[in-house]
């Protein structure tokens, strides 16, 4: 399929002195996909996206959009992509539409066709009324909003977004995955970054998963559960554990992972119903204060936990357990 | 032309600007208002009084004639009120505050000018009439220039015909006389442009004296601003956006330095205009030679201002650096104050800025009503120097 590939990486590296921000990442977008590149803060998405958009230089690899190699026709290459920075990256004293118009202008959309792809990208974004404002009297969702809008003007054949929907209220969170969805669906490619697990199921075609700069797996969501070995997931909300609980549960055999963050335990259990009334006594024995036991399926945070031994959701602004994400259509 | 887009980007964020318009444009004329008129009262000064001082040269026609001619010459500028007086005259009533400048025409003038031998005019100054004995040096200056220019001509005029034959005394004084009436013609040119221009004006403009060095000293501010935001586009990640769209590095410096350009060019010529509306300031009779100064101008402070940009490394230090360097070269370059009465050493090292090239190129539009011809030399410095700090600040802009 290399032929097809939209997005083609090869043992992508890019060492800053000592740090390796991207360590040997190879992984392949076919047209018409959403990819997702799902890792915590640091894990190297964006220093990916910036090789791809050819902001970064590799240290090594190499990488090509649409056949063209980023590193030897970077002009060929950025006039076939559409880039959405993970901060916002307007003139905030011009108005939304200002804004667009020069950055219309910047990815070469011509003159005559310019004026109605404004309007059409405006309600798109669902700012037509606003447009007219300045980006600095913006909330920050209808900011972020402007900032893919940005990236869509000229019709691109790969869209890159770099966590869209940090900071922003659930409302505004699902109308932009909902946007998503809809480019796609009208054949656009995606690369989306995130470190919500929700968004990476929901949105995602495929999945990346990254961490400290190496692509640690791919595949879609049910690949990636059921490479784990685990038929359920355990998690427990207590006060008052420590890390000799972990050191307990991996020396059993129906264990697979466990990994402790903060007041949360989560673990990855073979055979689950049976770990059950020992993990309770256990924790009970050693004075944990239990606020809740869930036990579910295996999802991408258990893969992640199996790949790394730690915890995605360790981070501020993480979406609240069980809340939707949006809606697939 | 996404470089035009870039620049004209550029243009309007800063003249949606308040802060940037009260820079640009309120405390330039704002600060010409106070200072000029701290110096020269509700309108302006008065005539400038002084006085010429013959060489006692008795029976030698030339340099009788010369003084006149000068006088003549002088007088021709209305501004001017020259009387002839005798050296003990002129000093007396130069230190006692009677008359702003004295010009001590010095015995063997006639030599100076017809062989090359040295000589010097002497300009006595009222230290208390700091601008006007600075007008009368200036003119005096000017003059030197032509007799200079004009001795040059005539000797090589002499040794030509003299190749031929000696020549008798006789023709030689007709020549002579030709030959500084030629001199003279050529000096009234711009005065008989005054004249047109400026009938029901009497009095010297302090105003047209500072409108020019705070124009300067603030289109470097606004400069500043512009410069800064090369790196406010980096720290905001709309370079790094630009840079992901089918733009060159070499276009957006190239945008940048447009967009910085135009704007000190809109803020000259407003700035020059607002000078005529508010303080009624004459810019000569040669609007030709001032748009040239005023872009001139625009280009040397914008050119200066990314040159500082390229050498910091983020938006506050162009700020910290580039206020410093400002406000040193705006107090060497006389931008603050009259320079003219500073000593022989400080103007030479006054020359080394570009604010005392810019404000010299002003003045001499305004007191001289100088041409294109007359203000070639601050056009072709300053010019200059906005060619050295342009190519430094792309050199080292595009090795980021
Ligand atoms: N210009 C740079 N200079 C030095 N180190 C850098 C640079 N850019 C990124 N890094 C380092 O590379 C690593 C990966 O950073 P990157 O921004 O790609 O992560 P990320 O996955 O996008 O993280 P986040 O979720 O926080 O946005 C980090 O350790 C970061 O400090
Ligand atoms: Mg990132």
């Amino acid at each position: 399929m290399r032929g097809d590939a939209i997005i083609d990486a090869e043992r992508l590296t890019k060492r800053y002195g000592e740090i390796v921000a991207v360590d040997s990442v190879s992984f392949e977008v076919p047209e018409g996909e959403i990819f997702g590149l799902l890792g915590p803060n640091g894990a190297g998405k964006t220093t990916t996206i910036g090789i791809l958009s050819c902001l970064v230089t590799p240290t090594a690899g190499s990488a090509r959009i649409c056949g063209i190699d980023v590193t030897k026709d970077s002009l060929g290459v950025r006039s076939k992509i559409g880039v959405v920075p993970q901060e916002i990256a307007l003139y905030p004293t011009l108005s939304a539409r200002d804004n667009l118009v020069f950055w219309g202008r910047m990815y070469g959309v011509p003159d005559h066709a310019l004026k109605q792809r404004i309007e059409e990208i405006l309600e798109t974004v669902e700012l037509s009324d606003r447009a007219d404002s300045r980006i600095d009297t913006f909330s920050g969702g209808m900011k972020r909003r402007v900032n893919i809008a940005a990236g869509l003007l000229h019709r691109p054949s790969v869209l890159f977004l770099d966590e869209p929907t940090v900071g922003i209220d659930p409302q505004t969170r699902r109308s932009i995955l909902e946007l998503v969805v809809e480019l796609n669906d009208h054949g656009l490619t995606v690369l989306y970054t995130t470190h919500y697990l929700e968004e990476a199921e929901f949105l995602c075609n495929r999945i990346g998963i990254m961490d400290e700069g190496k692509m640690l797996a791919i595949g879609t969501k049910e690949e990636l559960t059921a490479t784990i070995g685990a038929t359920g997931v355990i998690a427990v909300s207590a006060d008052g554990m420590d890390e000799s609980i972990v050191g307990w549960l991996r020396s059993l055999d129906a264990v697979a992972d466990a990994a402790l963050v903060e007041s949360e335990l989560t673990i990855n259990v073979i055979a689950g119903p049976n770990l059950l009334p020992a993990l309770v006594e256990k924790l009970t024995s050693s004075g944990a204060a239990v606020h809740s036991v869930d036990v579910t399926v295996p999802n991408l945070e258990s893969v992640f936990l199996h790949l790394t031994g730690k915890s995605l959701r360790d981070r501020d602004g993480s979406p609240a357990e069980g809340e939707p994400v949006g809606k697939k259509t | 032309m996404k470089a035009l887009r870039i620049a004209l980007k550029d243009l309007r964020i800063r003249l949606r600007d308040r802060n940037t318009l009260i820079l640009m444009l309120l405390l330039p004329v704002g600060l010409t208002a106070v200072i000029g008129f701290a110096f020269g009262g509700d309108a302006g000064i008065s005539a400038v009084e002084f006085l010429l001082v013959s060489p006692e040269e008795d029976g030698f026609p030339a340099g009788d004639f010369l003084t006149g001619a000068a006088a003549n010459f002088l007088s021709q500028i209305e501004i001017f009120d020259v009387e002839v007086a005798t050296r003990e005259e002129a000093t007396r009533a130069v230190s006692e505050g009677e008359k702003s400048a004295a010009i001590l025409v010095p015995e063997g003038l006639r030599e100076a000018i017809l062989e090359g031998t040295p000589a010097e005019v002497v300009v006595l100054r009222d230290p208390a009439s700091d601008i006007k004995a600075g007008i009368v040096q200036s003119v005096v200056e000017r003059f030197v220039t032509y007799a200079s220019a004009g001795g040059i001509v005539g000797r090589a005029i002499f040794e030509t015909l003299e190749e031929e034959r000696p020549l008798t005394d006789g023709e030689r004084w007709q020549l002579t006389g030709w030959m500084l009436r030629w001199m003279y013609d050529r000096y009234r040119e711009p005065a008989i442009g005054i004249q047109a221009a400026d009938t029901e004006v009497e009095d010297v403009n302090v105003h047209a004296y500072f409108a020019p060095s705070f124009a300067v000293l603030f289109l470097l501010f606004t400069m500043l601003g512009s410069a800064k935001s090369i790196h406010e586009e980096r720290e905001s990640g709309t370079y790094d956006r630009l840079m992901t769209a089918p733009v060159s590095r070499a276009t957006f410096i190239g945008g940048k330095l447009t967009g910085s350009y135009l704007l000190a060019a809109v803020q000259m010529l407003i700035l020059i205009l607002l000078g005529s509306i508010v303080f009624g300031i004459r810019w000569g009779s040669h609007p030709g030679a001032v748009v040239v100064m005023a872009l001139v101008t625009a280009a040397g402070a914008s050119s200066l201002a990314v040159l500082i940009a390229s050498i910091a490394r983020t938006g506050s230090q162009v700020d910290n650096v580039g206020t410093a360097v400002i406000l040193v070269m705006s107090l060497l370059g006389g931008s603050m104050w009259p320079v003219e009465q500073a000593p022989a050493a400080f103007q030479n090292i006054a020359r080394f800025t570009f604010n005392y090239w810019a404000h010299s190129g002003f003045k001499k539009l305004v007191f001289l009503d100088a041409g294109l011809a007359g203000i070639a030399q601050e056009i072709a410095i300053v010019g200059a120097m906005s060619i050295v700090f342009f190519a430094l600040s792309v050199r080292l802009l595009s090795r980021r």
